[in-house]
């Protein structure tokens, strides 16, 4: 599924966000990347209609967002936050099985066949076998997965995933850039991801959307886009590009 | 969990989940005129058959059918519903120190409650007045608070002004009732069960069952309105609505309980975390189980003051003094997190 932007516009009352025009295309990965405070968050959660936008400014293969009901809307888009802080402790498997919630009437129970989509979700991102496992029990890199699980079991086409590698150790950071790229080849997500990692923004995304004081600055193709002359004007700072086996390193 | 833990979980379960059944029993055949089991499966016989069973005394029918009865009833519901209520609002607002009076909605009933009785008399349902003062006491808390969902300290403290306010206003309230009048009020607000008549009954059970079938329903969705309002508008959740249906609920049933039984603070609080101590944190058990065992307690509470004591100690005070030290034992014995 694609995503299309146009004029979205959404303010708090220190920090306003503007993007005018930019699309998003169908089963690839696009990293957002930008300083702190540069509103990448907040454009991920208006995408997500977690925060609230005006009708006409976000489609989804040509369906305006603001428009759809919360549960048609959960069916098409998820939010992945960066961490849960839970205050009840769940059952990992419970936790997933939340994901359907889109799908279940607000009286009524999971079916088997919810219960179903939430094993093969924790399957898909390895975690089977923890499904009684409390939720407090495992690793922060575990909890990580849970969340992308409990989005897989959501089955909805278009993935933004919060800074999903923040406080990660780098396999597991690896590991979960992995599952993104799988979840975009394997199962045809379209996947925005917010990072700090330009390294790691650059060699896992197709394409990268530079961010800066609630605007976007650049935008394209990830290999092209990612050049010293943007990061140096998006970061107010000396950086240099090194080539290294095919991968590229940020000096600064 | 293994799976024998599991098996035993679920064994443990069923027996809470029928053990209010049992207890209703014996609750009906204990106080301070005994009915044996015989004498009561009679009696019960008699009412339905009065020909069948000449030799049972009138004054059985009476105690069992006048007084014990819709005690007995009143204890089961006003357990269950204040049990409910408080697993539910810990899950919607995310915070296990939730319960009905920190959200007003106890003291608001009570004072609702209180100026229909003193100003309207009993012949006027004291559950209007509950429910109206209850859905004003919760509205302030709400409004006042803003955003308060994810701003437990602005909530606690909001609800504590509120709970404060509504309690001046019912001490406004006494002061103009007449002695007698306040006599029963003072009796009333500490939670007693010895007011109960079939007239209040009939209007306060089927408001309780109402909220106790919504949150029944919906015991699920709470599993995902506990998440952050963020994550669970993100699951497909209209949060304002769902919430407010919650809210609504239970509203009701603690309004509905408070009017005639007056204010039992701990029981909201205490019972879901001893229901999740033993379960889970899973709403789909937390809510049923938590009906049952607050049922059950009551019952307990309620037979221990009939059996026990020849006078009639309110059961508020007697359910805080023996339950919270209950509570107490068994958050240093059980150490593993049940939140």
């Amino acid at each position: 599924m694609s995503i299309r932007v146009t004029n979205l516009a959404f303010a708090f009352p220190k920090f306003s966000l503007r993007v005018d025009e930019l699309a998003f295309e169908s089963a690839k990965v696009t990293a957002i990347v930008g300083p702190n405070g540069a509103g990448k968050t907040t454009f991920l959660k208006c995408i997500g209609a977690v925060l609230p936008t005006a009708k006409g400014s976000l489609f989804i293969d040509g369906r305006d967002l603001a428009a759809l009901k919360s549960r048609e809307r959960a069916r098409l888009v998820c939010y992945v936050p960066q961490e849960h802080d839970t205050t009840f402790n769940y059952s990992v498997s419970d936790f997933v099985l939340m994901g359907r919630a889109a799908y279940i009437s607000p009286f009524g129970l999971p079916s088997k066949e919810d219960a179903r989509a939430a094993a093969e979700a924790l399957d898909f991102v390895g975690l089977t076998g923890y499904a009684d496992r409390a939720i407090s029990e495992i690793s922060s890199g575990e909890r990580r997965l849970v969340l992308i699980a409990r989005a897989l079991a959501q089955q909805s086409d278009i993935l933004l995933m919060d800074e999903p590698t923040t406080f990660l150790d780098p396999k597991h950071e690896t590991e979960v850039f992995e599952l993104v790229r799988k979840l975009a080849v394997e199962k045809m997500k379209t996947i925005l991801v917010t990072l700090h990692s330009l390294e790691m923004a650059v060699q896992h995304s197709d394409q990268m959307v530079f961010m800066k004081r609630g605007e976007v600055v650049a935008h394209g193709n990830s290999a092209e886009v990612f050049q010293e002359s943007l990061l140096e004007s998006v970061y107010d700072m000396k950086m240099k590009i090194i080539d290294w086996e095919g991968r590229k390193i940020v000096l600064r | 969990m293994s799976g024998q833990n599991n098996k035993r979980a679920q064994g443990l379960a069923i027996f809470f989940l029928i053990l209010p059944l049992f207890l209703f029993l014996i609750s009906l055949s204990i106080g301070s005129y005994g009915i044996s089991p015989r004498g009561l499966l009679k009696t019960v016989l008699s009412v339905v058959s009065p020909a069948s069973h000449p030799d049972v005394p009138a004054a059985y029918r009476d105690i069992l059918l006048r007084i014990r009865l819709p005690r007995v009833l009143l204890a089961m519901a006003v357990g269950a519903a204040l049990s409910v209520s408080g697993a539910s609002l810990q899950a919607l607002f995310k915070n296990p120190l939730v319960n009905e009076y920190i959200l007003g909605i106890s003291s608001g009933a009570a004072f609702g409650a209180a100026l229909s009785l003193v100003f309207l008399g009993r012949a006027f349902p004291p559950q209007v007045g509950g429910f109206v003062f209850a859905v004003v006491a919760v509205g302030a808390v709400l409004l006042i608070s803003g955003k308060a969902e994810s701003h437990f300290i602005s909530l606690l403290l909001t609800g504590i002004i509120v709970t404060a306010f509504f309690s001046a206003l019912l001490s406004l309230v006494e002061f103009f009732a007449s002695p007698y009048v306040l006599q029963a009020l003072f009796f009333w607000l500490m939670g007693s069960l010895s007011l109960a008549s079939w007239k209040d009954l009939y209007i306060s059970l089927p408001l309780i069952a109402v909220g106790l079938v919504m949150l029944y329903f919906l015991r699920w969705r709470l599993n995902v309105l506990s998440m952050s309002d963020e994550e669970a508008r993100s699951l497909g959740v209209n949060v304002l609505r769902e919430k407010m249906l919650v809210i609504a609920a239970t509203t009701l049933i603690t309004a509905a309980a408070t009017a005639i039984v007056g204010i039992i603070g701990w029981l909201g609080f205490i019972v879901p975390h001893l229901v999740r101590m033993m379960f889970g944190a899973d709403n789909r058990r937390v809510v049923p189980l938590s009906a049952a065992m607050g049922a059950s307690i009551m019952m307990i509470a309620d037979d221990i003051i009939r059996g026990l004591s020849s006078f009639e100690i309110p059961i508020g005070i007697f359910t805080s003094l023996i339950g919270i030290p209950i509570f107490l034992v068994l958050l240093k014995k059980t150490r593993k997190v049940w939140l």
